[in-house]
Order: structure tokens, then sequence, then C-alpha cells
């Protein structure tokens, strides 16, 4: 029997439609994956099927849930189905559980407001929910007590305790490791079973591929391709699947390795860094050379990102020794943030930023316009602010402005983690095109294994601190630095 | 994002606030800048024969209980205590934004000397000080400026300190530092943006403040002496003639309370 | 417990402060102001050039500035407030007898201004932008723009003079306590209620609020089990900062309806420059501040379990 099932569900905004004709169904124990990039509708399809929408959207088309049928256009109703027949595990599940009650009551008022258990009955049941996902003995934490993979099993919990058959998780892995992944997809794949119904939201194409079951591809709005998983993933025929599968760094071929040529452009010996106490890492050695790409990865809190600031100079390791080589100019040291929009001042035209640097550099009259066209970015975007910017552009325009600086040293920050996979790709390309060509040397940090190991020469992969950081043998299978202990 | 819409969606309301603010601020100056030219007069002269009378010509708002022309004393109040506030303003506001800048900026000692300094004056309520230093000081005028430039500035270096330390911090001072601009490019091109508009809503709530304060110590007999003509004292003096000269009491209320709304419209929302 | 020791830094700080300035408002009295302190104390009759002399020299009226400073502030260290130079009893028998009548009032005024503000400001924050919201943003606005000086006189002609419904001054029954109470909890009020206003409209927009909806509670119930104790903590830290705001009014409201407290007592002592007492009631008021926001800085610790982390 079919759990649920949507019949030509449509959005406009206005005059626009901003998400096409779109019918799907949920059966039993068969996952269903809504896939795309931001911007696809993928996320206007999930909030139509739920009722929450915002009021200036306009929806239409039919749902039918159980023995309901209701009307995509009229919200209002979908609200006696929260919790009772839909359960959503919501993205951030931190920061959807309320910072001041424990994690037992949490999940005990569904039960005792949606289903209406007694009190002492209710908290039973909750603790027994909570116990059953692993989570005994943390009943009585509050969520800023909770790890993440945590937080997002209680809220599972939390969403279910009313009865809901079908579960809708929407970008159930945005800002988790990629290491609790797998986690994830054997939680939905657990409180699925083989009666309920679940149906994910996700541009992550491992968890895709880990939920199995039925897959539909989004783009702007409308269905690119579906099938079943395994086949879409095994053979995409849209020319935009293919391109969107390519784009996953575990699919990305691994770059040729650059010759290594003269000393290393920075150093470290017996590094050692230590934040509020706690100590991040130890004893890590490394060389970094003219025209390498080398790459450090690893969990997050594991002090990848404080290591590219040591190497700068912006924070002073605990023990050991950094020296960089002498460059042509003081400043040739620089740093591309994981968020290009917080790198610019805010209130400044792009232009007039890059202008700036042109002049503080001495920089060649049209070299601007060199690099800008190098980079392929449109003359029109320096007019603009940073916040009126695409992320992937941003990142570029920053780049373009380091490279006034005629660098002999980068330090890429997690560069692409808010960027769209195929955008990440071009960025990475054009990061690792300009090492190539100017000579520079890159760091390249990032919480993506896979994308490090198809990238860097040379892999760092760092360990959650405490146990103290070692490199991670099987992550740097990639010819790892000699000169790391 | 969406507690960004929920303030986006009041901010519409704004520029309207803000403009209405600022009219009524202008035409309360005008008021006591023109008026006394359009009508001339003398706010001292005592003519007990009008004393209450109701308005005419040379006196449009009618007389007070001396038989003084409510109307120019009126206008010279309106020019006395703001005068005072913006000098106490500006004061302040230097005091601050160069102090707040300089405790952000170096951090260490001085941060934490003046940080203490601070918080030891927000414990104070501002009207004490004032009488304080009103108290220790020749001259009410003075006295006035001085103790409210003590009170203001802890609102502007608060406010400096904090937004100064916050964008000194931020990833796009490090681009910049990493590329080698200096201190002054940083100043003009990061701290002042973030500040410039913080200043402007401090300095609109600080001479409402300001006039405020001098206008209620004036009410209770501690403020400017008589026959000074200042808001608060032409109120309480005229509260016992409300049956008889009503309009001589409404008049410095609706212009003080005109006054202090502009002023509080012009400086926007604050969750203060 | 970083939090508790920078209070007592601040409180010292004030103390300090306190001191200094009183100390400078007792060196700049006029020339004659042993001998106007001594006819306050002993009576115009009974004035002699030795009493003058011995206030001046108890005083430390003359002298080098620096000595006198430290002993100035020695005395305040052994808590040694001294004597009212008015009424010549000891300034904390004095201000003990006035704290009561103040704190009374002021407890009335916050309480009132709690009834008022919080419960409209988060029904206007549960529907931002609704009719409510901008109802109270043009409410709030006005009553800002309005000092409590001119709301005590509005208050006076309106409710006591034309009405006549209430005393205009005066202490003693609980009608005495509307007027002034009012006064003081209208502009409170109008502050508390865009802090709850803000802080709802800020939590109903939060990933949490929208999934205790999804978890399928309704809004009542969402209001109750995870809007009101949010909005609480933002509540009650800015009652803390509201406590100087309070104590203004309550220096002004007190002058003008006679209230027998220690701001009344405050303005009198300015009046009449009895330095002492001015520094005594400007050190409770002062350290009121502290022990106020000391006690809050623990509430919140315990009502939000991340500020104790």
């Amino acid at each position: 029997m079919t759990l649920l099932k949507a019949e030509d569900i449509s959005v406009r905004d206005g005059g626009t439609v901003i998400l096409e004709p779109l019918s799907l169904q949920l059966d039993p124990g068969e996952p269903l994956v809504i896939l795309g990039e931001t911007g696809s509708g993928k996320s206007l399809m999930a909030q139509a099927l739920m009722g929450t929408l915002p009021p200036e959207l306009d929806a239409k088309g039919r749902i039918a849930i159980g023995t309901q049928v209701l009307n995509a256009g009229a919200p209002a109703r979908f609200r006696g189905l929260w919790g009772r027949e839909i359960g959503v595990l919501p993205q951030e599940p931190w920061l959807s559980l309320d910072p001041l009650m424990r994690a037992r009551d949490q999940v005990a008022e569904t039960h005792a407001l949606v289903r209406g258990l007694p009190r002492g009955k209710a908290r039973a049941r909750a603790g027994a929910d909570l116990a059953a996902l692993g989570l005994g003995g943390s009943e009585t934490r509050y969520p800023h007590e909770l790890s993440g993979g945590m937080a997002q099993r209680v809220a599972i919990a939390a969403a279910r305790a009313g009865g809901a058959r079908i579960v809708i998780a929407d970008e159930p892995t945005k800002g988790l490791d990629a290491a609790r992944r797998d986690d994830v997809a054997a939680l939905l794949l657990t409180e699925m079973g083989e009666t309920g119904g679940l149906l994910v939201i996700t541009h992550d194409l491992a968890l895709a591929r880990r939920l199995g079951g039925r897959a539909i591809v989004l783009r702007a709005g409308a269905v690119v391709e579906c099938g079943a998983t395994d086949q879409v993933f095994a053979a995409p025929k849209a020319p935009y699947t293919k391109e969107f599968f390519a784009a996953d760094p575990e699919r990305w071929a691994p770059r040729r390795h650059a010759a290594r040529g003269g000393p290393a452009v920075v150093s470290a010996k017996g590094l050692a860094l230590s934040r509020g106490g706690r100590t991040l890492f130890e004893d890590v050695s490394l060389e970094i050379f003219q025209g390498g790409v080398f790459g450090v990865t690893g969990p997050s809190g594991c002090g990848k990102s404080s290591l590219g600031d040591a190497l700068l100079g912006l924070i002073d390791p605990a023990r050991g020794t950094v020296s960089r080589r002498s460059g042509n100019h003081p400043n040739d040291f620089q740093k591309l943030y994981q968020d290009p929009v917080a790198a610019f001042p805010r209130k400044r035209t792009l232009g007039q930023t890059i202008a700036d640097t042109a002049r503080l550099c001495g920089a060649r009259p049209g070299e601007i316009e060199t690099l800008r066209d190098r980079l392929g970015l449109a003359p029109g975007l320096l007019a603009r602010r940073p916040g009126a910017v695409s992320g992937g552009e941003l990142q570029r325009l920053s780049l373009l402005r380091v490279l006034l600086r005629n660098p002999s040293f980068i330090f890429a920050d997690e560069p692409t983690s808010r960027l769209d996979p195929i955008t990440q790709a071009r960025v990475i390309a054009l990061l690792t095109e300009t090492t190539e060509r100017d000579g520079t040397a890159l760091l390249l940090v990032s919480h993506d294994a896979a994308l490090i190991r198809n990238t860097a020469d040379t892999v760092l992969a760092l360990a959650a601190p405490r146990p103290p950081c070692r490199p991670d043998a099987a992550l740097a299978r990639r010819r790892v630095a000699s000169t790391l202990h | 994002m969406s507690v960004v819409e929920i303030h986006g969606a009041r901010r519409p309301s704004l520029p309207l606030a803000r403009m209405t603010g600022a009219t009524l601020v202008v035409l309360v100056v005008l008021f006591a800048l023109a008026g006394p030219l359009l009508v001339p007069g003398d706010p001292f002269a005592q003519s007990l024969m009008k004393a209450l009378a109701g308005p005419e010509a040379a006196a449009p708002l009618g007389y007070d209980h001396l038989g003084r022309s409510v109307f120019h004393r009126l206008a010279h109040a309106l020019r006395l205590s703001p005068l005072i506030a913006l000098a106490a303003v500006a004061t302040a506001g230097a005091a601050g934004l160069l102090l707040g800048t300089l405790a952000a900026a170096q951090g260490g000692w001085a941060d934490r000397i003046l940080t203490m300094l601070a918080d030891a004056l927000l414990a104070l309520p501002g009207l004490l000080l004032v009488l304080i230093v009103l108290a220790i000081l020749p001259g009410t005028a003075l006295g006035f400026w001085a103790g409210l430039s003590l009170v203001l500035w802890v609102e502007f270096f608060r406010l400096t300190r904090a937004a100064t330390r916050e964008t000194l911090a931020s990833p796009a001072v490090q681009a910049s530092r990493l590329l080698g601009f200096g201190p002054a490019y940083l100043f003009r091109t990061h701290v002042w943006p973030e500040i410039a508009p913080m200043m402007l809503t401090a300095a609109a709530f600080g001479t409402a403040t300001a006039i405020m304060a001098i206008a209620a110590l004036g009410f209770v007999h501690v403020g400017m002496r008589a026959p000074t003509p200042e808001l608060g004292l032409m109120m309480v003096e005229l509260l016992p003639y409300w049956r008889e000269a009503p309009l001589a009491l409404l008049s410095p209320v609706l212009a003080t309370f005109a006054l202090l709304l502009g002023l509080t419209l012009l400086a926007g929302s604050r969750e203060t | 417990m970083s939090a508790l020791a920078s209070r007592l830094v601040q409180a010292i700080m004030v103390a300090l402060l306190i001191g200094a300035a009183t100390f400078a408002m007792m060196r700049s009295l006029p020339g004659d102001a042993a001998w106007r302190i001594a006819a306050g104390r002993y009576g115009y009759d009974n004035v002699d050039a030795a009493a003058a002399d011995a206030v001046r020299a108890e005083l430390g009226l003359g002298g080098p500035a620096l000595p006198a400073l430290l002993q100035w502030l020695g005395d305040l260290a052994r808590l040694d407030f001294g004597t009212s130079l008015v009424t010549g009893r000891p300034v904390a028998a004095e201000i003990a007898h006035q704290l009561g009548a103040s704190a009374s009032l002021a407890l009335v005024a916050v309480l009132l201004s709690l009834l008022i503000g919080p419960p409209l400001g988060i029904l206007a924050g549960l529907r931002p932008g609704g009719p409510l919201d901008r109802g109270l943003l043009v409410a709030s606005t006005g009553l800002k723009a309005v000092p409590q000086f001119l709301m005590a006189l509005v208050l006076i002609v309106a409710l006591a003079v034309q009405l006549r419904w209430l005393p205009a001054a005066g202490h003693g029954t609980a009608r005495h306590f509307i007027l002034p109470g009012l006064t003081l909890a209208l502009g409170l009020a109008a502050v508390n209620a865009r802090i709850a206003r803000d802080a709802m409209a800020r939590i109903a927009a939060m990933p949490f609020w929208r999934f205790a909806q999804w978890k399928g509670l309704s809004e009542r119930q969402t209001l109750i089990r995870h809007g009101l104790r949010n909005v609480s903590v933002p509540l009650i830290t800015y009652l803390g900062l509201q406590f100087v705001t309070l104590v203004e009014g309550v220096i002004i409201v007190e002058s003008i309806f006679g209230w027998p407290g220690i701001g009344h007592a405050l303005v009198h002592a300015i009046f009449s420059r009895d330095v002492p007492m001015v520094q005594g009631t400007a050190l409770v008021l002062g350290l009121g501040f502290v022990v106020v926001n000391a006690a809050i800085d623990l509430a919140v610790r315990h009502l939000d379990p991340r500020v104790a982390a």
C-alpha cells in the first residue's frame, strides 16, 4: 500500500513557475531520494509536501496520505498531519532542539502532547526510544552537551514519537563530517524499517547511494532524471546528471603530480597547536614545495585550519617551529577563506577593494583584466558588493585579489565547502592550475577526504583531538610525505 | 536566514519613521530659531497685569504666572537645552570613538582599565552623576555639559569598542592585513563603515537623553535656576495654573514631546 | 565564577568613583561651608567659630587634597559613612529608614511593567508585522519619548487634577502607590515590550520552534513549552540593565510625588550640599545595580545551561 502519493505538485512565485509539475509516491520500505543542487527546487518540493511553503508562494497539486486527500494550495490543513502522519527530520538537528530543555523531555513531550500518554508513561517511553537509538545515559543532557550525531538521533526520536510512519529528511548530512554520513544513512534506513516511508532531500551523492531505493534528480525546478537509485548512479542518462555526478570528488580523476623543485616554501618541525588549553595535534612536521599542492584533511575540530594559520604566522604554535622562505616581499603568504563574503569589506564594491589591492601591490595596468579573464569572471561583477555575488564567483574574486600580490604561498581554508559540487570542481581546478602555472605553493584544507586525495600531491590526515593527532595511514595512502612522523 | 527576513520585513517602515523624526526635529528647531525673529519679544520681561492671560499678537502662546510671554520663553528654552545637549554629545562622541577604537586596537591594560571604568559608570544612574557634577562645577550650563559628557561617552565607547573588536577579528581584516594594508586603510574601509551608522543612532539617542535630563532636573528644582527659561522649569512653574492657563502648560509639554519623539524616531530602531 | 568576580570589580570601581566624586564635591563647597554645616547641625544660635573649625577639621575642608582624599576613601572602606550634615544622624540610619519606601515603590513598578509589557510583546512577536506588532511599535516608541517627569505630569493632571480619582502626592496607603508606580511602570513596559517582542520574533524564526510544531505540538503548546522560557532569558538580562532607568525614575518620581524614599533624600542632600548623605545614597544606588545584576547573572545561569557551560 502506498503511504504517500503526490500528483502534479507545482510551485509558483507570482507569475514564474519555480517548480514544474512533479509526481511522486512513497512506498513502505523503499526510500525516495530527491537529488539536486542549491536552487534546484528540491526543498520547495519537501515544503509543498509538508505545507510549510512561505505564504507568498503558490502551490498546486493533490497529495494523498493514508486515507486523506489534501490540496497543496491549502497548506493550513497539513498541520494536523505533522507528528501524526509525517515526521520531519530537520536540517541542523542541533538547532532544532530547544537549547533549554533536556533531551528526554523533548521526546517525552511528543508522546504526552501528541499521542496523549500520561506524563510518567511518556517519560518512560521517551527513555526507551533514546536507549533504542544508543542514547541510554544521555537522557538528561541538554542539546549543547550532545554531539551532532546524537542530536540527530534525539531529533528523529522526537519527530516520530507522535506515531508518524513517513519521515521526511531535509539535507540530513548538512554540517556533518564525511565519516558520519554512513551513520545517518543507517539511522534513516533503520527508522524506516519494512513498513515506514522515507523521503530524503539532499545534494550529498554518497548519502543517496547508501540509501538506495528510488531517486529523482532535479535541476532548476524541473525533473532531469528518475529511476532506481542504483540504476541512476550506474548509468546516468541526462547530461546534467552526468556532470553532477562527475563533480563528486570521489569520482575525480586523480591529479598528475607536480615535480618537486627547489627548497621548501614553508616548513614546520615538531609542530603542536592548542586552543583553549586543549591540544589539537602534536608533533607534526611538513614541508610544502613550490608548484605543489599540500592537502590537509580531518574531522571538524582537529585543528586543520589552525595549522594553516600557524604556517601563515597568524597564531603561535604551542611547540615546534615554522620556517618560511624569505620571498619577494613581506606579504607573499596569502589566504583564501571558507566564507568569501566575510573576507571582503562589507560595504565596498568588489571593484574598489580590488583596485585598492592593485594600487597597494603596484600591479601593472591591465593586470586585473588579464586575471579576470583567466579566472572566467564577468566584468560586471566588480560593480557589486560582496553579498550580491554567488559563492563560486566570489571565491574566484578572492583568488584574483591574492594573485595581485604575486604570492609564493596560498593557504586555501575549506575554499569550496559552501559551494555546490559542480562549482566546487571548477574552483578547485582553477586553484590547482594557478599553483602549477605560477609556481605557487598551495596548502589546501578540506573536510572532504576524497577531494584532498584526488587533488593533493601530499596528504596530511589529522584525527580528532585526544587521542593526539597522528597522520592516518588509511587516508594518506597516496604517496604520503616522507617528512611525516 | 529567517531572522534576517523578519527584520527585513520591518525595514520598509524605517525610512518613513526616520523622515518623520527628522521633520519633527527640524520643525522644533525652526520654531526656536525663527520664532522670535517673526514675533519679536523678551522672554524675561514681566507684566503682572497680564499674568496667565491668553494668546495675543505679541505673545502667540499667552502669558505665564508672572506675565512673561510663553512663546518667547519657550523659544529661548528650546535653544538652551538642545545646545547644551549637542555640545555634550559631540564631546562624548569624540571621546567615546577615540577611546573605544584605542581599547579595541590596543587591548591589554588600556582596554581593561577603560572597560572597568565604563562598567562602573554604567552602574550609576546618569542623573546622579549629573547632579554631583553640577554641585562641583560653578555655572549650571557648564555643569550640565560636563556631567552629561561624562555620562554619555560610555555608550559611544561601548559601541565603538564592540564593533571595532568584532571587525578587527573578522576574516576581512585578516585578509587585508595579509595583503599588507596599514591601520589607516583598515580603519577607513573596514571599521568606520560599521561604526558610522551606529554613531548616528547613538548621537540621536544621546541628545534625547541629555535634553530629558536637563528638563527632569529643572522640573524637580535642581537644574537650571529661575528665571532662566528652561523646559522642565517652565512646566513645574506652570503646573499649579493648569486650570487657569492650560495652553501655557501645554506649550512646553508638547514641544518637549515633539522634540524627544523626533530624536527617538531619527535614531531608528535599536534594542534599547 | 569569573562573572561574579567581574561584578566584584565593578562594585569596587563604583565605590571608588562615588568616593572620589563626593570628595570633589566636598572640596568645592563654598568658603563658608563649615559655618553653614555647623549651623545646620547645631542650629544658628549655637554656632561659633570653634564649632565651625571643628567641622572644618572633621571634614578635611582645609589642608592638602591627597591625604584628605585617602582619609575619605579610608572611611569609606571601613563602611564609615559619617553623619548627615543636616540632621546630624548617622547616614546609615537615615538610609535604612528610606530604603524600604523606595524598594517597595520600585518593586510595584517592575511588577506592573511586567504585567503590561512582556505579554503584549510576546503576542506581537508571534506575528511580526501584524496589526498588534505595528500598534505596539508606535505605542512603545511614543512612550519611550516621554520622560518620567513628563509622564508624571500628564498622569497628575489627568487622574489627580482633572478626574480627582487619585491623590497627587503623599505616602501611606495603597492608593498612593498608583500614580508614582504607573509613571515608572509605563516607561519600563515600553522597553520590556520591545525586548520581549524582538526575542519572541527571533525565537519563532529559529529551527527549534518550527521543529516543535513539526513534532505535532499546537502553537499554544509550542509557546508554553518552548517560547516562554526562551523569551525570559533576554528579558531578565535586560531587566538588570533597566535598573539604572528605574533608579533615575525613582529619583525624579519620588521628588515629584513627595515619596519619602532614597531618591527624594538624594535630591535633598544635593540641594543642601549634605555630602555624606549624597555619598551614602549614591553608594546604595550604585551598589544596588551591581547586586541586582549579580543576582540576575545567577538566575540566567540557572535558566540557561549554556551560560554555565
